[in-house]
């Protein structure tokens, strides 16, 4: 039975930074600029949190389907590092918002930047087992927290989400039945210990990282047969934090399986991964969100002329990993392009640094536990205005005494 | 191996890494961040070094390291087991 991704589309926030200009402003050093490999970072409007990205990359996809189909989605699962409240999960508003059926289960699932590919596999694992030839909504959404101004956080971490449709019929990627390689253990990298602070050591991450892309591959060559990293693979698609610790890892991991020159990595790197970073520099680092913004970097700018193994490699902090593998095809091609995903990047308001710092500041009263406070549009109008008005796309009105968020269509 | 030899073995790898870098006036108790070497080299020392000495060592092993000095110790205790 063929199982995987029916539809993708991402929502990348409507403004962003530029990253050069974050580290010129901030006084980072710029040599670490070229090591990030990033050009821009997405960043959020007051009245853009974590349900609205997720119903705004859900909607195209729903908009798309008979009423027959959406109601054949009983099974909604939200991803996230940056939730709204410790009990009520993120689903329940976007569940509402997307109009889908009341006989759906909607929860929401947590590990650092592995929950999207946790989501994925558990919702891949239901659709099988499923009598009802069911579908299943997966949205990994996901915020950098504004406190983290002033750090090297800052340049890379983004605001995004993806939106996949998990079904039978798997037009954007079919994956390969038990491919699957784990590797996980408990390692404290990076962490959000309170609502507002996000922490770790980078340097143990990017090792953790490295050991687990290693392991996890060899786990996956456990499983299946005659495995050869440069062979089974047209492309490849990693969790890409920024671009340069993928250009690492890739490096890393070739290294470690076969003696291979500098020029001969640098052009794999180029022509099998290099498709898959080509949002995620645009965008950022949107954690249980990322890899799959590469993936739909990758079917977008690949050449995909026939079927295409890819290798997708899964990481979350604390950690958890995967490596696993899918087929696309030129159908996942024509599929994706209907989305219009580089458009929707190209068309976001690119911010001065005081209208970015002044976002920064306008996004700090609006953070964990506010109640009671009303969205000042006036605040932001000129990028509310041209970017999201008339749009209709979700945004947050106001917060009740009681915590419950309210939203309004554009 | 020795410890000397080992610090002369992780010099030989950030001289290859990155040419810029006169290792004559390395001393054991700085670390790669001192020097100017980013993360991704640092990895990549780091791996030379545990290649030329036949190691597998799990590499936030050597997320705890501060400096060095610290590399040199954790290779040549792993070298010695």
């Amino acid at each position: 039975m063929e199982i995987g991704i029916e539809a993708i589309n991402i929502f990348a926030g409507r403004a962003f930074m530029d990253v050069r200009d974050i580290f010129k402003n901030r006084d980072l050093e710029l040599e670490r600029f070229q090591n990030l490999m990033m050009e821009k970072k997405s960043v959020g409007l007051p009245c853009e949190d974590p349900v609205t990205n997720a119903v705004n990359a859900a909607k195209p996809i729903i908009d798309n389907m008979t009423e027959a189909d959406k109601k054949s989605i009983d099974l909604l699962i939200t991803c996230s590092e940056s939730g709204v409240d410790f009990g009520k999960s993120l689903s329940t508003y976007v569940h509402d918002y997307l109009g889908l059926s009341r006989n759906c289960r909607v929860f929401e699932v947590k590990q650092a930047c592995y929950a999207g590919t946790a989501a994925l596999h558990m919702a891949c694992a239901y659709v099988r087992a499923n009598a009802f030839n069911s579908r299943a909504l997966v949205i990994a959404t996901d915020i950098a927290r504004a406190a983290a101004k002033h750090t090297y956080a800052e340049p890379s971490q983004g605001v995004g989400a993806v939106a996949m449709l998990i079904s039978r019929n798997p037009e954007v990627m079919e994956l390969d039945y038990g491919a699957n390689g784990y590797y996980s253990y408990e390692v404290m990298d990076t962490c959000r210990p309170l609502p507002e602070i996000e922490t770790g050591d980078p340097d143990l991450s990017l090792l953790s990282y490295l050991d687990c892309l290693e392991n996890s591959f060899k786990a996956y060559c456990d499983r299946v047969d005659g495995v050869d990293f440069r062979e089974s693979f047209d492309y490849l698609t990693f969790h890409t934090p920024f671009a340069g610790m993928v250009k690492g890892a890739h490096r890393k991991l070739i290294r470690s399986l076969m003696k291979v020159s500098a020029d001969e990595i640098e052009t794999d790197f180029q022509k099998r991964v290099g498709p898959s970073l080509k949002y995620c520099v645009q965008v950022g680092n949107v954690y249980s969100a990322t890899l799959y913004l590469a993936l739909a970097s990758m079917i977008d700018n690949a050449q995909i002329d026939n079927a295409k193994r890819i290798g997708l490699f899964s990481y979350g902090s604390g950690c958890c990993s995967e490596f696993y593998s899918g087929i696309v095809t030129p159908a996942s091609k024509a599929k994706t392009a209907k989305m219009d995903m580089a458009r929707h990047l190209s068309d976001r308001h690119a911010l001065s640094i005081e209208e970015y710092d002044r976002l920064l500041d306008l996004n700090m009263e609006w953070t964990f536990g506010v109640r009671d406070k009303e969205m000042n549009f006036n605040a932001f109008s000129k990028i509310y205005e041209r970017y999201m008005e008339g749009r209709k796309l979700l945004a947050l009105k106001r917060i009740g005494k009681d915590w419950h968020r309210e939203y309004i269509w554009t | 191996m020795t410890k000397e030899q080992i610090f002369e073995l992780v010099k030989n790898s950030i001289r290859e890494m990155v040419p810029e870098i006169n290792t004559d006036n390395v001393r054991i108790e700085q670390s790669l961040r001192d020097l100017g070497v980013n993360s991704i080299d640092r990895m990549d020392i780091v791996i030379k070094c545990m290649e030329d000495l036949n190691l597998k060592i799990p590499l936030v092993e050597f997320g705890k390291v501060k400096n060095i000095a610290g590399i040199v110790e954790l290779l040549y205790e792993k070298s010695t087991q």
